[in-house]
Parts: C-alpha cells; structure tokens; sequence
C-alpha cells in the first residue's frame, strides 16, 4: 500500500476504511473475545453505537474521543456491524448505517483537504484539491463525474445537486468542501448498509445474543417503527391524508387486497408527496401476493425512473369515483378535484393549528 | 407494400450481404449481446438472438436476410435467455437524434400523414390527436430532407461538444453514425460508463438536454458593490453550461423580436429598451456582461431570457434511449428497411463535412423502372430526384430501393 498521511486517530474517526480492518485484524481480536470481562468496554461501545443511532434525530453515531480510547473506538465499529447484522431489522441496519455515515460528515467537514481526499481515495474516488475558482466562487475539489453520479441518486431531487447546475470541465465536477463531505456520506452509507449481512448472526456466541434481545427489548418501540411513525421525520403527515388514501392506505397496512388501479393510486400519491421508495416497498410486503422485485419495479415505473420516464400523478377525484375507490366525501372533499390538493391544505391547515 | 415490391427488395438486400458481408461491424464483446432482427415476410421482431463469433452472425444475416438488425447496448451473461434472467453486465452509454424530435427549418412539409380511423390526411408534423376525429393511430409516411439531416447534425455536434468538453471523454471513445433514416447515433463504449443505472443516465440526459438547469447555479446573483447590489452573470468564454448559457443568451438576444420578448412574460417598456439598446447590450459582453444596463430588467428577467439561450444551447436527444439500459440499436453496416439506406460509421472528429445521402448509399450501379404514387423531391450521393407525382420513371438502383422501401410506389422492371 502506498504511503498514507492517516494516523491512528483518523481510523478511528473513520473506521469503515480498509486500514481500520488490517488494524483490527493486526491485534487479532475476534469475536469470542468479547466474552471476556477485559472486552467489556468495547461491547459497550459497540452497543452505545447502536442506541445513538436509534435515539438521536436525525440519526448520529457520537465521537468523543476523550471517553474511548482509539482501540474501542476502532474495534467496536465491526463488532457494531456484527450485532445490527444479528437484529435482523431492516430499518434498524439503515439507521444505523446512516447514522455512521453522518457521524462520519460531521468530521470530514473539519478536514484538511489532504485528508478528505485521502479517505475519499478508499472508496476508490478519482479526486484532486486544485483550489479553482470559477466566477466568483472557490472551489476547493475537482471530482471526476462518474462517482459524483454514483452518489447523489438520494439527492438530485434536489436542483443544486443536478449534475447540470454544476461546473463541470472535462469530467470533473468542482465541488466544495462541504459538497464533498456529504458526497462522501453518501458512499459511506451505502458501504456500512452493505456490510450488514444477517447470517452473522450464527458466528456470535450465545451470551452476546442474549444481551442484544435485552438492547431489542428496550428499544422495541424504536425498532418495530412503523412506517407512518417513520414518516413523520421524513415530513410525510399520515393525519392530512384524503379519506380514499387513507382506506387504501390501512388495506396495504393490514395485507388486505387492493386492485390494480387503487394500488396505483396509492403508490402514486406516496411517491409525490415524498414518501420514501423503501417505506413504500415495506409498505406491500404484508400482501399476500408480495413480491419484492415486482414492488419495486412498479414503484420505480410510476415514479418515472423507468419506462417512458413519465411522472405518473394519481387520478382526480372523479376518476376515484369511477373505479369505486372514494369512500365518501368529507367536508375539505367537496372543495377539491384532486386528493393531492386535499393533502396540501389539510398539511397547511395542520401547520397552522399547532402554532 | 405488394408482394412483387417485398420480393424485389428482398432480393436486393439480400445480393447486398452477398457482396459487402465484411461492411457489418461486429460490436464489442458480440458474445454479450442480445440480437433482433425483423424479416421481410411476417412483420415481427425475432429478439434474444445471440452470436459467438463474428462469422457466425455475419451467416445468419446472409441466410435469413433480415429487414432490420438490432443488437443490445446492454452486455448480458446469457443473451438469449428471457428479459429478467439475461444476466445485465454492463451497457454502452448511448444517445439517438433524431430529426423526428426536433422543430426543423422545413417544418416536415415533406412528411405525410392520415388518420387510421376517419382518413383524413395532412402535411408536416404528425399531430397528437387527429383534428377531425380526435383518434391517435396515424399512418405516417416521412421523409429525410437535407434540412431535417442538417438539423440532426447540427444537434449532434452540440452533444459530441459536451460529451468531450465537460464530461471529459476522448473524441476517439465516441463512436458516432448515421441512422440510415433521419438522425445520428452516439455511442460511448467506455469502460468506466458500463455500469451506471438509469437514474445516472438520466441526470446525464438532463446534462446535455439542460433540464432542470437554472441560471442562479450558473454564475447569475445579484452582489454589494459598495453601497449598492448589482447584477453579475456569466460570461461568453467561460466552460461548461456557464458559457454556454452566455453563448445562448447572446445568440437569441442577437436575433430577438418584441415578439418572443414578450412571450417571457416582460413588460413592454423593458422590451422597448432591450431592442432600443440591442447593440449596446451585445457590445457589453466584451467587458462586464449586460446585466445592469437594463432599467426594470432584474434578477429573474434575466433568468427567463438566459432559459431562453439555454434551450438555443441543449442537444435535442430522444431522451427515453438514453436512460433505457436494454435497448437494441441498429447494428453498423446493416440495411434500413425503411430506406434501404446503411447505418454508417464514421469517426465523430470528422462530422461537419460528413454527407449522410452520400455515405450511406448501399446500392451502386443498376436501374430500375418503377411507378411512383407520390414522393417529394429528394437527394442522394450527387444526383437529385423528384418530386414525384403518379408517374413511371427508370431510376438508379438506390433511388429505386428507397422509394419501395418508403411504400411509395411500385416495382415494374428491373436490370439487376
């Protein structure tokens, strides 16, 4: 391996890096060893991972390197993996994984640009600093655009992160400081989620499992987060949904069949208010005919990012009422044509009542 | 089309991959390939065709003489398997132009179409509904004018510009062609490409087609300038979408009626000044840019004109191919069967002078007498045509070719 200018408290600020691994493989720990009393810290800390992911909002693993030394810190990241592997859990891998990968921003924010560049290296990015400025702005990075595009599939919603609002020049994309980071979070994030993998849990002793049903226990509300509960920290308000949504709504929520036409209108109505495409996957799978491919193809074809590339808005109103999908108007119902404009005012007019 | 026309052009194809089999070009990796062709007789594609070697593709086209050939832009474990168990490994990133999505000079006045429920036919552009009927089945006869070939173009060099100037690729990695009907096709076959998802491919079309772009990300704010704001904005010369919004703007401010000002939603007294100072304006690029020399013309009246120059500036692409990573494509070398015309390589350096009517003639030497319903007037190599109207003429083997292949009329007699 060619020189690196990462120390020891680096990997410990980023411990998903291939060096963090040769170190923990170096001291020769494994998994037994954490039933040894001598272990003990390490256990915590790997635990204390966990729960910060679960109960902090938006979701971050803490870094206070003035509590555990740069071992624990290092060590306990794969033996954190390990036992969020072992919760099975969907959504408690992707909290997890996230809340690492945020943890993991914060810090790499307050680099040096030789050391961003250098973790950004690990995950194989073609990165340089050349400090350019365009027009009036500073750009202090140069990246090239296939692994831009890689990362911002979560975030090219957003105007600012299109690749055409961006300077591009042959191949790379100048980026901030800032802008790299969080580029950075991204690939992180999907890093850590992909190395969460559930048959670990047959590798781990049996004492250990039986401290993670007590972590199960204690956390189960956290954990058996539903996805209307989720939502409301993504901002999706469950309380403004039109009468017909909501019947289609709790139909998938309890696996009750609904037809083609009222799960296209549901699934429609998500996407465009925002819901996130995993949640809505989730959202199916207590169908009897649930098919997680299929699902998701769907959900991706009326979202536009396949097919046609059409957008696809749920049907109005009376449209609803020639399939039989309107359970009756409601006071707001008579004032609208579309459930979508039910959603927008009732979200308004719900803001507004909490102030 | 009559089956005495259909035999004919049969035969015609089929001499054509007798004698110039070696004119195919065998795609990359041809063993990662799904195939499709469409043959004369039932107008059906046959797919999941897959090919080990060159020579073995190459005999299957001289047996079967297909109307079309295809291939996949995708690279596949097993080609020939069903859609969902192929095996996706990777795809060319790849982009169609062509004419038919695009406003041309010519407006299609060359294309006919009718209505497959009511009949009524009309000129030009293909409506989307019929206007006397309101069905949206048409039957549409279109032809490739000179115009509607040079626009094309002219939206191909944009992209082969963007392609190497800002996504950085090598102008030796494009591999660019003529359609063999009314566009281009540009191909990237680089490495580092193959594995994108649709989502990625799209912000790449958003790129080039200058979707969702905004000129507030492009160099437009409004800064203090000591005690006062003024407005900043891009310059001609500067890279990317920068410049190019600039070179856009310039361009459409250069030619600009009360007209289309007006269609940005500006006030006429900001119309008067902008055409009253036009010179003025374009002048005041060479040093700070234009942007406070209007009175009444802010922040997001500039945004709207510079949306204008943008759009002067995107490639019209069809965008659906490009995000598509399954899609088939017509195979370098082969016959349109619309046109008898080739599919033609050629390197994209090379573009400007490149001569589409001239380059994909197939057919060389030969006449043929036909009669001809009615065709407008065409070109092709050095020789123009036409317009045609119920008549018996002897033409060149290629004309001849193109204008049964266009159901345009009938084969009577022929020499070959």
């Amino acid at each position: 391996m060619e020189h690196s200018i990462l120390t020891l408290s680096d990997i410990a600020k980023y411990p998903f890096i291939p060096e963090a691994s040769e170190y923990v493989k170096r001291l020769d720990f494994r998994i037994e060893n954490l039933l040894d009393e001598n272990y003990a810290p390490i256990l915590d800390r790997a635990e204390k991972r966990i729960i910060d992911a679960l109960t902090t909002n938006p979701p971050k693993v803490s870094f206070n390197p003035r509590e555990y030394s740069e071992d624990i810190e290092i060590i306990s990241f794969p033996v954190a993996i390990v036992l969020v592997s072992a919760l099975a859990n969907e959504y408690v891998k992707k909290r997890y994984a996230l809340a690492e990968a945020r943890r993991a921003y914060e810090l790499l924010k307050e680099e040096s640009e030789e050391k961003i560049v250098e973790v950004a290296k690990k995950f194989g990015w073609r990165i340089r600093f050349p400090g350019e400025k365009i027009g009036l702005v500073k750009f202090d990075f140069a990246l090239n655009f296939i692994d831009y595009l890689r990362n911002i599939s979560a975030l090219s919603h957003e105007k600012d992160w299109k690749l055409v609002n961006r300077p591009v020049l042959r191949g790379e994309v100048h980026l901030s400081r800032h802008d790299v980071a969080r580029l950075l979070q991204e690939e992180a994030q999907r890093y850590i989620e992909a190395k969460i993998d559930p048959k670990a849990r047959s590798l781990i002793p049996e004492k250990i499992i039986e401290r993670l049903e007590k972590l199960r226990q204690a956390y189960l509300d956290k954990m058996r987060e539903s996805p209307a509960e989720s939502l409301a920290s993504v901002g999706v308000v469950s309380d403004a949904f039109p009468p017909c949504i909501r019947q289609l709504y709790e139909a998938a929520q309890s696996g009750r069949h609904i037809p083609h036409v009222g799960r296209f209108t549901l699934t429609s109505f998500l996407i465009k208010i925002g819901m996130n495409q995993d949640i809505i996957v989730d959202l199916f799978r207590k169908s009897s005919d649930f098919n997680e491919r299929m699902t998701r193809y769907q959900i991706e074809h009326i979202a536009g990012e396949r097919g046609s590339g059409t957008k696809y808005t749920p049907p109005k109103c009376d449209t609803l009422q020639t399939h039989g999908l309107c359970p009756g108007m409601d006071d707001l119902c008579k004032r609208i044509k579309h459930p979508l404009t039910y959603y927008l005012r009732r979200t308004r007019s719900l803001k507004r009542k909490a102030k | 089309m009559g089956m005495d026309n259909q035999a004919f052009i049969y035969r015609m194809f089929s001499k054509f991959y007798n004698e110039n089999i070696d004119r195919i070009e065998t795609p990359k990796s041809i063993e990662n390939r799904e195939f499709g062709f469409t043959i004369f007789k039932e107008n059906v594609m046959i797919r999941h065709k897959g090919f080990m070697r060159a020579e073995d593709l190459k005999e299957f086209i001289r047996k079967t003489v297909p109307s079309n050939v295809y291939y996949s832009t995708a690279y596949y474990i097993m080609p020939e398997a069903k859609m969902d168990e192929k095996g996706w490994l990777g795809s060319d990133l790849f982009f169609d132009i062509d004419a038919d999505h695009m406003p041309t000079e010519c407006n299609k006045i060359h294309d006919t179409w009718t209505c497959e429920k009511c009949g009524l036919t009309s000129n030009g552009v293909t409506p989307k509904k019929c206007p006397r009927c309101g069905s949206e089945s048409f039957d549409e006869k279109t032809w490739p004018c000179e115009k509607c070939l040079e626009a094309a173009k002219v939206e191909t060099i944009k992209l082969i510009d963007m392609l190497t100037g800002d996504l950085g690729f090598s102008i030796s990695e494009i591999k660019c062609s003529f359609s063999g009907h009314r566009g281009y096709h540009i191909q990237v076959e680089s490495e580092e490409i193959l594995k994108l998802d649709s989502t990625a491919r799209k912000e790449i079309v958003d790129y080039v087609t200058g979707t969702g772009i905004d000129a507030i990300f492009h160099g437009l704010e409004l800064i203090n300038y000591g005690e006062a704001r003024i407005l900043v904005g891009p310059n001609l010369d500067d890279f990317g979408w920068r410049g190019r919004a600039a070179r856009g703007t310039y361009e459409f401010l250069l030619k600009a009626t009360a007209e289309d000002l007006k269609r940005l939603g500006l006030k006429s007294r900001v119309i008067n000044e902008i055409l009253a100072n036009k010179n003025e304006i374009l002048e005041s690029w060479k040093t700070s840019g234009p942007w406070n020399m209007v009175r009444g013309l802010g922040l997001n009246g500039w945004r709207k004109i510079i949306q204008r120059g943008i759009s002067l500036q995107s490639a019209k692409i069809d965008t659906v191919v490009t995000v598509d990573i399954h899609r088939l494509i017509r195979l370098p070398g082969t016959l349109h069967g619309k046109t008898g015309l080739l599919k033609v390589s050629f390197p994209a350096s090379e573009i400007e002078a490149f001569d589409p009517l001239k380059e994909a003639v197939a057919f060389k030497g030969g006449e043929a007498k036909i009669y001809v319903e009615e065709a407008p007037k065409f070109r092709l190599g050095d020789e123009d045509f036409g317009p045609f109207k119920k008549q018996t003429v002897s033409l060149p083997l290629s004309a001849a070719i193109f204008l049964l292949c266009k159901d345009a009329g009938e084969v009577i007699d022929s020499n070959v």
